[in-house]
């Protein structure tokens, strides 16, 4: 674990750090409990100072236009409902064991609770408020930026991994969650996928760490690509499959 | 109607994960004047203020699956968001921030209604907590988080080290906070 944050506890509920040390802030937080929750009690203390402004009356038509947009949301197909790979030659094209199965981690969760017993569902619960942690930060990361998150599946499930691109002056990077490790000679690669599938660029090579979170920057541009993916590669022969791949963009 | 604001908040938040359209005009008709008074205040000018409130209604939309109750309310979830993109839209817009304290107090005299008034009366605790800090303190909250300044930047700005900047905010949200806790017992 990093060195604790309590002297910048503060500036940070306040959103007074710059972006780099935010970050390492956040990160510190994803996998300190003691630090987080001291974070959580000055946040709360923060998120009380709107409440010394009189309420402003919106333009009447904010309402009906936030309104349109997430209408527009629920017409438009999931990205996990969009198949990865579409057809075609490309120069490396990862094989699908099966369909994916645009199902979510939440609707995992339900389908899950109805068929395990209490103990665990209480686990269920526990790593679902941690998934959630981990959102928080990765949305105090982006800082308005862009990211996709990336389930892990079959054996990679309660894993994940967050592409962020910082909206300023930062690097893209994926923070990883809940990594377990590899084999010898196995290792996982970040891809870069273009809207069509057709265009898959290596984004970094990533060997697991062993901690609850791990940060792993991003070398190649990621404009032009609209979702991401993580193989893993092992065996003799070698084979690849995809473990993880983007379900939910925002901006 | 509930006695538990935030109990119905969080019952809010379940049916905004599940994409009911109804829940977020809730959630607007509940948070979208404190949202919009935020980021009029972060940024001063009205178009502005409304790109972020849609942003960070849309944005909440999007990630409500992602919304933990034990981490904090909803509302000052929310909230959270739509300081985060207005500092972030305000830093990117302009190296130029007027402070902020000035234009509020300007502010604040045209717009009492009864109604508002009347909500105001649940705000006064957070205002009297804040107004009874010392100058120095308050002015360094104030600008940190309405003028979206950064440490460095405060440091300049007030002409003090950046030791006493941490430490002033450090004791002026600790303050806050005991403050906040004694009205709310």
């Amino acid at each position: 674990m990093t060195e604790h944050v309590v002297e910048d506890l503060e500036l940070y509920a306040v959103g007074a750090l710059p972006p780099v040390e935010t970050q390492r802030v956040a990160v510190h937080l994803a996998g300190c409990p003691a630090c987080r929750a001291e974070a959580e009690e000055l946040a709360a203390v923060v998120s009380a100072l709107p409440e010394t402004l009189d309420e402003r009356e919106p333009p009447a038509a904010l309402g009906a236009r936030i309104l349109a947009t997430a209408r527009a949301d629920l017409r438009r197909p999931a990205a996990s409902a969009i198949p990865l790979v579409a057809r075609g030659r490309t120069p490396w094209r990862p094989r699908l064991g099966r369909a994916w199965l645009p199902m979510g981690a939440l609707a995992a969760a339900v389908i899950l609770l109805v068929v395990i017993d209490l103990d665990a569902a209480r686990e269920l619960r526990n790593a679902a408020a941690e998934r959630d942690e981990y959102a928080g930060v990765v949305t105090r990361l982006s800082e308005g930026g862009r990211w996709w998150y990336m389930a892990g599946k079959d054996d990679f499930a309660g894993a994940g991994g967050t592409l962020i691109v910082p909206r300023r002056d930062g690097q893209a990077f994926v923070l990883f969650h809940d990594l377990k490790p590899l084999e010898p000679q196995a290792r996982l690669t970040v891809w870069l996928v273009s809207a069509d599938g057709q265009r898959w660029v290596r984004g970094a090579s990533v060997t697991p760490n062993g901690k609850e979170t791990q940060v792993v920057y991003i070398e190649p541009q990621v404009a032009g690509f609209d979702r991401c993916a993580v193989t893993l590669e092992s065996g003799d022969p070698p084979s690849r499959r995809i473990i993880m791949e983007s379900r939910i963009s925002t901006n | 109607m509930s006695a538990d604001p935030n109990a119905a908040d969080h019952a809010l938040m379940t049916a905004l994960a599940a994409q009911d359209l109804s829940a977020l005009a809730v959630l607007y008709d509940r948070y979208g004047r404190l949202a919009y008074a935020l980021a009029y205040r972060i940024l001063g000018e009205a178009e502005a203020a409304e790109d972020v409130v849609h942003d960070a209604f849309i944005s909440a939309w999007r990630g409500a699956a992602t919304y933990r109750h034990e981490r904090g309310n909803p509302r000052g979830w929310l909230l959270s968001i739509v300081h985060h993109r207005a500092v972030d839209v305000l830093r990117r817009k302009t190296a130029f921030r007027p402070a902020p304290l000035e234009a509020a107090e300007h502010r604040r005299a045209d717009e009492d209604t009864a109604a508002q008034a009347e909500r105001n009366v649940e705000h006064q605790g957070v205002r009297a907590a804040l107004e009874a800090l010392p100058p120095a303190q308050r002015r360094t909250i104030e600008l940190a988080y309405f003028g979206g300044y950064t440490h460095v930047e405060l440091a300049g700005i007030m002409g003090v080290p950046l030791g006493t900047v941490k430490g002033r905010m450090r004791i002026g949200l600790q303050k806050l906070r005991r403050a906040l806790e004694g009205s709310r017992a």
